[in-house]
């Protein structure tokens, strides 16, 4: 398994209404933690409309874009809750017993995690 | 599976032919796989178990012969020997890693592929469920039905955990074992075993077939109901008498087809009596019991007999659920499939009621530890963005609230000197960390904690406790505020988790308009500590650094910080929040800035003779389930006058009750004791010491113990030592160093 | 012939009466052992215990039947250091082979925190009467040779502490052995009778509502293990207990092979072989509160996976039952012994995953108290007003496992 590398961007933690009528840029993956907790991957600056909203420069996550059959090859058997099916989805569980999040689309998918555990889950990916 | 072979049985090659399991194998070679008792080849009874291949009480019936295969039957009498198996190899994944497993998700799970099971099956899919269904034939074992409900099944690839809406247990019946004088010797074959094993061509000599009889196997059928069976060691002769117990006739042969009628296989159902399970065919069916048992072996598996029954009944034991344990009936390896129908025949003849059978448990088909283990991983590690650097630097690295942590680098008293006299680093990145923002947050924070939030200054910070309802300690660490309504709040490493579900639970609970992000995993610390910290932070980006319990947002070595200006070493120290990416260049950066002032880093060792000596508590190692600030010597953090908090009440109510605890500071000359260690007075024990160290700098020992009960003495013993209570800090009382 | 089949104890059961001078209910080991003590120690011998289904069918019988004192506050090693003792010598009191068998239990630690635990723990044992000792890793291979010290690479053991008095013994046979010794003194013991309430006067509990009519009593004990709250509200009582499901497996029969307990605080999970062979693995009780007596995979799959970490031979062994038992949880995971203020109502609870090892302590003890009027010294800190007078006997070094 190719390393997980460090994902900047930023966090927002704010009213769900303000993240959801968030102007992101064409393309910025937008992961929503929660209804109030969102991180956008890349991100550097948003326009949010919440006078106190937490934004901050997120670079605690890492993770690696893999493609649908590397997931089914190499993940799927470290998962023991089922996967959403109707994509994009956010999914937050224990991979390999390490707390995890799997961001799902049609074509690829981002397996990401705290940085903190970025050792433990390679070692035990393999 | 495909052609002959050979299996090693007991250390001799025996051949087996296609399709053979290793217990027709085994017959086919004129031998048993046990030592006797009458087999079913049907997976029920543990009468043909041996260990297989290093495993014992393997299932032989249930097992394929394969090349090589090595079968060593248990002992005649005593257990299979408890092997130790090879030491795991420490450089490789864990082993349950190893064991392949499969999760299936399914609308309905079906168990048993006879006619009823095919059936549901297919009346499902025709439904357009999907279905999963299991055929023991095929070695899917199922272990046991959990809630869920799970299935969990043992395959011949591994693993299975089924998760499924619906399960259809379609296992069918068993064939009843006999119980009778001589039913433990080799030659007692089921009706059906006999069948397969006619089939499968292996002789069984001259047989005689007692009920009913297995259709195509030549046999002499007897009448009349059996009443032992004579040999020595193999079946020579089957005794039977008439239907009204009269007239005992003996007939000679070499095997006994027992064609005694059916139990149904309710295992599986009676252990998930409160899942979503439907029993079809056989399984559901309602067979008569047997004739009660007079004598003979009533539990293979246990090899208990009749008369052990009958003796343990007569003494009282009067009920299936006390017979079954004084008994040991019913809890071996086929967990009652042999005996339940005899043991409840038994009871019936001696009581107003047929009892209920007994709770079923898993597993219903017995897995290794390994395979139970399989797909499972254990707690996770944290490791900070420093961890590579520490290890670098020769440090021993210790767990700590799940976060892996330097004990110390070799020297843990150099690392102390270098704080007390130097500039030294100490990794504080597992601190946990969570900003609160909102129009509510002083509010929120003045419910929160005990002391006072909404006189705290920007830019300024204060030490707080954490308290439960109860009125105990369960955390500490700093507020700090950003802003009129932005605050960043500290914990302990090893609190961090779960007072930050604390703090959210509160925020739920009351409703307030606050928002919450833990930053404990996406923010490194450095803690820059000594009396030359100030200078390094002038080399290195922060010419007027804040003072004493200020915070500043800055660049430190040209990575954007959040210093903190605190103290829990006693000497001047900044924290240095950052982002974890940038950790390791800070770390470096400082570590080179600071070189010719003697940097070193210090380990956790070192940091907690420091903090003693200041006589700071550390949560959880001081402190105990039920610590009020009271009795912590913490008053002075709690602000009774207001309103509210979380832990008022409580105070409030005990404040006036007589409280026999405190936490003391403790000196004494010469080397620091045992952590833990009682505190004697008056030859009783009335506490214990639960922080020690000796100082190096103060050339004693000093402590922190728990006094428990009153009058507090002044003068105390510990470790055979005289000690006397001295309030800290014990170092540097007036703090003049650490605001420097 | 099966050698461990029981041939020695003998239960007689009697017709209920419609008073007794003391109703005990949960025919558990607490239950009976009070009983016994009663009758043997104070004479007292009107006594009925009202069990709703049959004796040990709870926690009694339910438990991996260790046996130690190495707790971690003084007033816990005293009273689990009797209870030990008197555990020594009774199967010369009760007249039964309760299968008393002294192993030793280690108490692995794989970090500084933990070594430091585990330290303080032997001092205070050893200060209070209880023998425990600092073990180092080889010390500990010694005792212990199926032990991978590297702990599966991830569980380096550190040390240890070792208590060599802790001892196992069948559970079920406690329960039959107090019971016969209660029968023959006298006591009643109702089988499948179910409490369904207590009979009142005023404030004052006057006996018990049951599924075979009203009894009255002196006084009412509450021995029972896992309704205890439901028991303690129709007395208007209200305990600060939880009750948790604890759960543990054992699997087929082994020669003997395994001869200390090994313990672990980090993973939570013990070992021991029992008697008749198979390899016991407990673990720390379920976070989640419950009165459900279902096992869940997801135990039986973690705690296999922890045993392996230690002893790697496990690994081939096959799982041959699991089950569950649950378990009264105090706010300081100490018991609640003695009055409650209810006059005529005592409890005996909040036994947590301890309360085999407390039986004979437990039941001597109650008997003393309810034929006293006086709370023995033994029990004095644990009464149940401790939490009012937030004077709570919390031990936390000493909760989550056995």
């Amino acid at each position: 398994m190719p390393a997980l590398e460090t994902l900047p961007g930023l966090r927002i933690v704010a009213s769900p209404e303000a993240l959801d009528a968030a102007p992101w840029s064409a393309g910025t993956v937008v992961l929503r933690f929660a209804p109030d907790d969102a991180f956008a991957i890349g991100a550097t600056a948003v326009d949010i409309a919440d006078d106190h909203a937490i934004v901050a420069e997120e670079s605690g996550f890492v993770g690696r874009w893999l493609t649908r059959e590397e997931l089914d090859d190499r993940l799927v058997t470290h998962i023991e809750w089922p996967l959403p099916t109707a994509l994009p989805a956010l999914a937050q569980g224990l991979i390999a017993g390490v707390p995890a999040k799997l961001w799902l689309t049609t074509d690829r998918v981002l397996l990401l995690c705290a940085a903190a555990y970025a050792a433990e889950l390679a070692d035990r990916l393999g | 599976m495909s052609g002959d072979g050979r299996i090693v049985l007991d250390g001799r090659p025996i051949p087996y032919r296609s399709g053979d399991s290793v217990a027709v194998a085994v017959m086919r070679a004129g031998e048993h796989p046990q030592h006797g008792g009458t087999v079913c080849l049907a997976g029920d009874c543990g009468n043909c178990v041996a260990e297989v291949d290093g495993i014992a009480y393997t299932r032989t019936c249930q097992t394929p012969a394969r090349p090589g295969l090595v079968v060593q039957r248990h002992p005649a009498a005593g257990a299979p020997p408890l092997r130790a198996a090879r030491q795991i190899d420490v450089t490789t994944a864990p082993p349950a890693g190893r064991i392949p497993v499969q999760r299936i998700e399914a609308d309905l799970v079906v168990i048993g592929a006879g006619e009823s099971g095919t059936a549901a099956a297919t009346n499902a899919r025709g439904q357009g469920r999907s279905v999963t269904l299991l055929d023991a034939r095929d070695g899917e074992e199922v272990v046991g039905i959990y809630a869920g409900p799970t299935v969990i099944v043992r395959t011949p690839k591994g693993m299975a955990h089924i998760h499924a809406r619906d399960v259809v247990v379609a296992t069918g019946a068993a064939e009843l074992h006999p119980v009778c004088p001589g039913n433990g010797l080799i030659g007692l074959v089921t009706a059906r075993a006999a069948e397969q094993l006619h089939t499968a061509g292996v002789d069984l000599g001259v047989s005689v077939a007692i009920g009913s009889p297995p259709s195509g196997v030549p046999c002499t059928p007897v009448g009349g109901s059996l009443r032992r069976i004579e040999g020595v060691g193999r079946v020579s002769a089957v005794v039977t008498v008439d239907d009204d117990g009269e007239g005992e006739r003996t007939t000679a042969c070499e095997t006994v087809i027992v064609g005694l009628g059916r139990a149904a296989r309710t295992v599986l159902w009676r252990m998930a009596d409160d899942l979503p399970v439907t029993v079809v065919g056989p399984a559901a069916q309602s067979f008569p019991l047997p004739e009660a048992p007079t004598a003979g072996t009533v539990c293979p598996c246990s090899r208990v007999d009749v008369d052990d029954l009958v003796g343990v009944w007569e003494r009282g034991f009067q009920d299936l659920e006390l017979l079954k344990r004084a008994a040991l009936v019913g809890i071996g390896t086929c967990q009652g499939s042999a005996c339940l129908p005899h043991l409840r025949a038994f009871i019936a003849e001696r009581s107003t009621a047929i009892p209920e059978p007994f709770t079923a448990r898993p597993a219903s088909r017995q897995i290794t530890i390994a395979e139970a283990a399989a797909g499972v991983h254990v707690d996770a590690f944290r490791r900070t963005a420093l961890h590579d650097e520490h290890v670098a630097l020769g440090a021993q690295m210790d767990r700590f609230g799940g976060w892996w942590r330097p004990w110390h680098y070799g020297d843990h008293v150099a690392e102390y000197w270098a704080v007390r006299e130097g500039v030294s680093l100490g990794d504080v990145s597992t601190l946990g960390k969570l900003v609160v923002s909102g129009p509510d947050a002083v509010e929120f924070l003045e419910r929160l904690y005990p002391t006072g939030v909404g006189d705290i200054r920007v830019g300024r910070s204060r030490y707080a406790l954490l308290l439960n309802d109860g009125g105990h300690l369960i955390d500490d660490g700093m507020i700090l505020r950003e802003a009129e309504t932005r605050f960043v709040l500290t914990f302990t490493s090893a609190g961090a988790g779960h007072a930050e579900m604390w703090v959210r639970d509160w925020a739920e609970t009351w409703g307030l308009r606050v928002h919450l992000l833990d930053r404990t995993m996406s923010l490194a610390a450095i803690n820059v500590t000594g009396p030359l910290a100030g200078r390094l932070l002038e080399r290195v980006g922060l010419p007027s650094p804040p003072r004493f319990l200020q915070h500043v947002h800055a660049e430190v070595c040209g990575v954007p910080c959040h210093v903190m200006r605190l103290s829990f070493t006693g000497e001047v120290s900044f924290e240095l929040h950052h982002a974890v990416d940038r950790s390791v260049e800070l770390w470096r950066a400082l570590m080179a800035a600071g070189r010719d002032l003697g940097i070193a880093p210090h380990g956790l060792q070192a940091l907690q003779g420091l903090r003693l000596e200041k006589g700071h508590v550390i949560v959880g190692m001081d402190s105990e389930l039920d610590s009020t600030p009271r009795r912590l010597g913490m008053e002075w953090a709690v602000k009774m006058d207001k309103p509210d908090f979380v832990g008022r009440t409580a105070l409030a109510r005990t404040a006036g009750l007589p409280d026999p605890r405190r936490l003391v500071g403790l000196t004494m000359p010469g080397s620091a004791p045992t952590e833990g260690s009682p505190i004697w007075s008056d030859r009783q024990i009335v506490g214990h010491v639960s922080s020690s160290f000796a100082s190096p700098l103060l050339g004693h020992a000093v402590m922190l113990g728990w006094l428990k009960r009153t009058p507090f003495p002044d003068e105390v013993m510990v470790d055979g030592r005289s000690a006397v209570a001295v309030a800290p800090p014990f170092y540097d009382p007036e703090g003049g160093r650490a605001r420097a | 012939m099966n050698e461990f089949v029981e041939r020695r104890l003998t239960l007689r059961w009697q017709q209920a009466k419609r008073a007794y001078d003391v109703v005990i209910v949960g025919g558990g080991g607490h239950g009976l052992a009070t009983a016994y003590y009663l009758a043997a120690r104070h004479g007292i011998t009107n006594v009925a215990v009202v069990e709703a289904g049959y004796i040990g069918a709870g926690n009694s019988g339910r438990n991996t039947t260790i046996i130690r004192a190495n707790y971690g506050i003084p007033e816990a090693v005293r009273f689990y250091q009797h209870s030990l003792e008197l555990y020594q010598t009774l199967e010369d009191e009760l007249d039964c082979w309760m299968m008393y068998t002294t192993k030793g239990i280690i108490w692995l630690a794989h970090t500084e925190t933990a070594m430091r635990a585990e330290r303080a723990r032997s001092l205070l044992n050893l200060a209070c009467g209880a023998e425990t000792v600092m073990l180092t890793p080889q010390e500990v291979k010694a005792l212990c040779p199926q032990l991978d010290l590297s702990g599966g690479g991830r569980y380096p053991v550190l040390g240890a502490s070792y208590h060599p008095a802790a001892a196992t013994a069948r559970h079920d046979r406690v329960v039959w052995a107090y019971a016969q010794g209660a029968m023959r003194l006298g006591v009643h013991v109702l089988q499948h009778t179910r409490v369904t309430g207590l009979l009142r006067d005023g404030a004052r509990v006057t006996g018990v509502e049951t599924s075979a009519g009203p009894i009255s009593a002196g006084q009412v004990l509450s021995a029972v293990g896992g309704n205890v709250s439901t028991l303690a509200a129709y007395a208007d009582v209200r305990l600060p207990i939880r009750t948790h499901p604890l759960q543990a497996f054992v699997t087929n029969d082994y020669e003997q092979a395994f001869q200390p307990i090994l313990s672990d605080t980090e993973l939570l999970c013990y070992v021991s072989q029992t008697e008749r062979g198979q390899m016991l693995i407990g673990a720390e009780f379920d976070a989640q509160p419950s009165y459900s007596l279902k096992s869940s995979f997801s135990f039986l799959q973690s705690s296999a996976a922890k045993a392996m970490h230690l002893l790697p031979f496990l690994r081939n062994l096959r799982v041959l039952r699991q089950w569950t038992g649950i378990c009264d949880i105090s706010a300081d995971f100490s018991p609640i012994l003695g009055e409650t203020g209810v006059e005529g109502f005592l409890v005996t609870t909040g036994w947590g995953t301890w309360g085999f090892k407390a039986i004979p302590a437990g039941g001597e003890l109650m008997a003393e108290l309810i034929a006293s009027g006086r709370t023995p010294p033994l029990l004095e800190p644990f009464r149940l007003d401790r939490f009012a007078s937030d004077q709570t006997m919390a031990d936390p070094g000493s909760t989550g496992t056995h």
